[in-house]
C-alpha cells in the first residue's frame, strides 16, 4: 500500500522532518529525538521499517551508499507530503482551539 | 567447544511472543538460542544470563548489512533467523531502546506475510477440497469401506490426506494469527515479549510426536506392501496355502490346466497373490482355470472349463469378519441381488453365506478373525466348495 496522502504515522511524520537534514540509520534515530525534543525515541525497528516503506513510496531517496552505510535525504514529493501533513496537523490544531476557548469561558 | 543442547520448540512459529519469551527464559537457565530447525531450537549451553529476544518479520531471504548495523549500534545483535522471522537479542543490563517503538508502524512489517499466508491457505484448502473428494469416492463411492480398509491399498494415501488435513489446519491457524497481531498492532497493542509459552508446548509436543508417527507409517506401510506383496503362477501340485484348489473341488483325474496367457512370466489365468496391509497381514488371492477334455458344458457352448477364485483374509481384529463379508457381497456381485446371497449353518464356521445360480457358486465365510470368498464355475456340488473352505480356514487360523 504505498503513501496515498492520508494521515501519516508520527513516525512517518518524525523521520520526514528529520530528513530534512541528510542522515544515516543511527544518527537519524538521535536527529528524530531531537526534532521532537526528546519526546520521541523511535527504536531501531521501527526506523528501519519506515525507512524502507517510504524509499519504495519515493518520499525519500538514498543521497549516498558506500555500501556499508545508507544516507538517506528527503525527495521533493516527500517534502510535499510532508507539508500537505504539516497543514493538515495546523488545521486540526487550529479547529481544536474551541477547547481553550472553552476553558477560558469556564 | 560449546555444548549444543536441542530442545523441542514450544509453539507455532507465528506465535511471536510466545517464542520471545522462551528464549528469554532459556537464556536465564543457561541455554542461549544459537539456531532453530524444523522443530527444534538449538542452543549453546552457558552461564545463566539475562536477556531480552525480540523477532522481526521480513519477506526477505538476507538481511541488509545496514539492517543489522542499524540495530547493533542500539543494542540489538542478530541471532538467527528461520523462515520470514529474524531473533536479535540484547543483554538486559545494555537497556537497548525497544526494537519496535509504534505497533501501528510494525502491524505494517507483518503485511507481506499476512498476504503469502492467505495465498498459502487458499492452496492448500483448494488441495484438500481435492484430496477429500477424491478420497471419499475411493471409501464410500462402493459402500464397501470395511473392503478398502483391509484390503489396504489406499492405506498410504489416506494417511498422507490426513497430513494434509493437518497442514491445512496449521496454516489456517498460521493466516488467522497474524492477521489477529497485526489487527492488534493497528489498533496500538504491542506485541507481549513475555506471553506464556508453557501451554502450547505440552500441545505441540503431542502434536510433533503425533506428525512423526504418522508421517513415519506412510512411509513404511507401501513398503511393506511392496516386500510383501507378490504375483505368482499357481504350481499345479499341491501348495501349502490356504487357498481351494479347482481339483479339489472337481476331483476329476481328467481336468488339466486351462489356457490362458503370460504377463511378466506369470500365468494370468492361473496364479495367486499374496498381500499384506496393516488391518489384514495375510491375504490371497487366487485364480485357477481348467478343462476337461472331452467333456462338453451341458448347452453344448464347448469343452468344460471349469474356473474358482479364492481371496483369503486373516484379520487383526475377527470384529470386522462380518463387515468385510457384507462389503465383498456388495463388491463383486455384479448383476445379483443381495437376497440371493443366503445365510446357512456350518458348525466349524461363525458365518457362512452361500449363492448358486447354475454353474456359479459363491461362499463366504468367516472363522474367527479369517475371511474366505470362493466363486466357482462348474457343475461340482457347492457343499464340497464349503468343506474345502472349512479345511483351508483350519490352515490359518490354528
Amino acid at each position: 500500500m504505498a503513501y496515498n496522502g492520508g494521515p501519516m504515522t508520527e513516525a512517518m511524520y518524525y523521520v520526514l522532518l528529520a530528513l530534512m537534514h541528510p542522515n544515516h540509520g543511527y544518527q537519524l534515530m538521535h536527529a528524530i529525538t531531537e526534532v521532537s525534543n526528546g519526546r520521541l525515541k523511535m527504536g531501531p525497528g521501527t526506523l528501519y521499517g519506515v525507512l524502507s516503506r517510504m524509499q519504495k513510496d519515493g518520499l525519500i531517496s538514498l543521497s549516498e551508499d558506500d555500501g556499508r552505510r545508507k544516507t538517506y535525504q528527503i525527495t521533493s514529493e516527500g517534502e510535499h507530503a510532508l507539508r500537505t501533513e504539516y497543514s493538515r496537523l495546523k488545521s486540526l490544531i487550529q479547529d481544536g482551539n474551541i477547547l481553550e476557548i472553552g476553558d477560558e469561558n469556564g | 567447544m560449546d555444548k549444543t543442547v536441542r530442545k523441542l520448540r514450544p509453539s507455532d512459529y507465528w506465535r511471536i511472543g510466545e517464542h520471545e519469551s522462551w528464549f528469554q527464559d532459556m537464556a536465564a537457565k543457561g541455554f542461549h538460542l544459537k539456531k532453530m530447525g524444523l522443530r527444534f531450537a538449538h542452543f549453546v549451553k552457558g552461564e545463566p544470563k539475562k536477556m531480552r529476544y525480540r523477532i522481526d518479520v521480513t519477506m526477505k531471504k538476507k538481511i541488509t548489512p545496514e539492517k543489522i548495523e542499524m540495530y547493533e549500534d542500539s543494542g540489538w545483535d542478530y541471532v538467527t533467523g528461520y523462515q520470514y522471522f529474524q531473533v536479535y537479542s540484547s543483554p538486559v543490563e545494555r537497556e537497548a531502546p525497544e526494537l519496535h517503538t509504534d505497533p501501528a508502524e510494525q502491524s505494517f512489517t507483518l503485511r507481506a506475510l499476512d498476504k503469502k499466508l492467505v495465498f498459502i491457505v487458499v492452496i492448500v484448502v483448494v488441495a484438500l477440497l481435492f484430496i477429500i473428494g477424491m478420497m471419499s469416492a475411493i471409501w464410500f463411492l462402493d459402500g464397501t469401506p470395511t473392503f478398502v480398509l483391509v484390503d489396504g491399498f489406499v492405506v498410504q494415501q489416506t494417511i498422507v490426506s490426513i497430513l494434509i488435513v493437518y497442514l491445512a489446519y496449521i496454516s489456517l491457524q498460521a493466516a488467522i494469527s497474524i492477521r489477529a497481531l497485526r489487527k492488534d498492532l493497528i489498533e496500538g497493542k504491542p506485541i507481549n515479549h513475555h506471553a506464556p509459552w508453557k501451554k502450547h508446548y505440552r500441545l505441540n509436543s503431542v502434536l510433533a510426536f503425533l506428525f512423526t508417527i504418522v508421517a513415519g507409517l506412510s512411509a513404511i506401510v507401501p513398503f511393506g506392501q511392496l516386500i510383501k506383496s507378490d504375483t505368482q503362477t499357481l504350481p499345479e501340485g499341491n501348495l501349502d496355502l490356504p487357498i481351494v484348489r479347482l481339483a479339489d473341488v472337481e476331483q476329476n483325474p481328467a481336468l488339466v490346466r486351462g489356457e490362458s496367457y503370460m504377463i511378466d512370466d506369470v500365468d494370468w489365468g492361473n496364479r495367486y497373490r499374496y498381500n499384506w496391509s496393516p488391518i489384514a497381514p495375510i491375504q490371497y488371492e487366487s485364480d485357477e482355470n481348467g478343462v476337461v477334455p472331452g467333456k462338453m458344458w451341458g448347452d453344448g457352448s464347448g469343452e468344460y472349463s471349469p474356473s474358482i477364485n479364492t481371496r483369503v483374509y486373516l484379520l487383526r481384529v475377527p470384529a470386522l469378519a462380518d463387515n468385510l463379508i457384507a462389503d465383498l457381497i456388495k463388491r463383486f456381485n455384479y448383476e445379483y441381488s443381495d437376497d440371493d446371497f443366503v445365510e446357512a449353518k456350518h458348525a466349524d464356521l461363525d458365518l457362512l453365506i452361500v449363492h448358486e445360480e447354475d454353474e456359479i457358486k459363491e461362499v463366504f465365510a468367516s472363522k474367527g478373525k479369517a475371511v474366505i470368498y470362493v466363486r466357482y464355475y462348474g457343475y461340482a456340488d457347492i457343499n464340497l466348495v464349503i468343506e474345502n473352505i472349512v479345511d483351508k480356514i483350519k490352515l490359518i487360523t490354528e
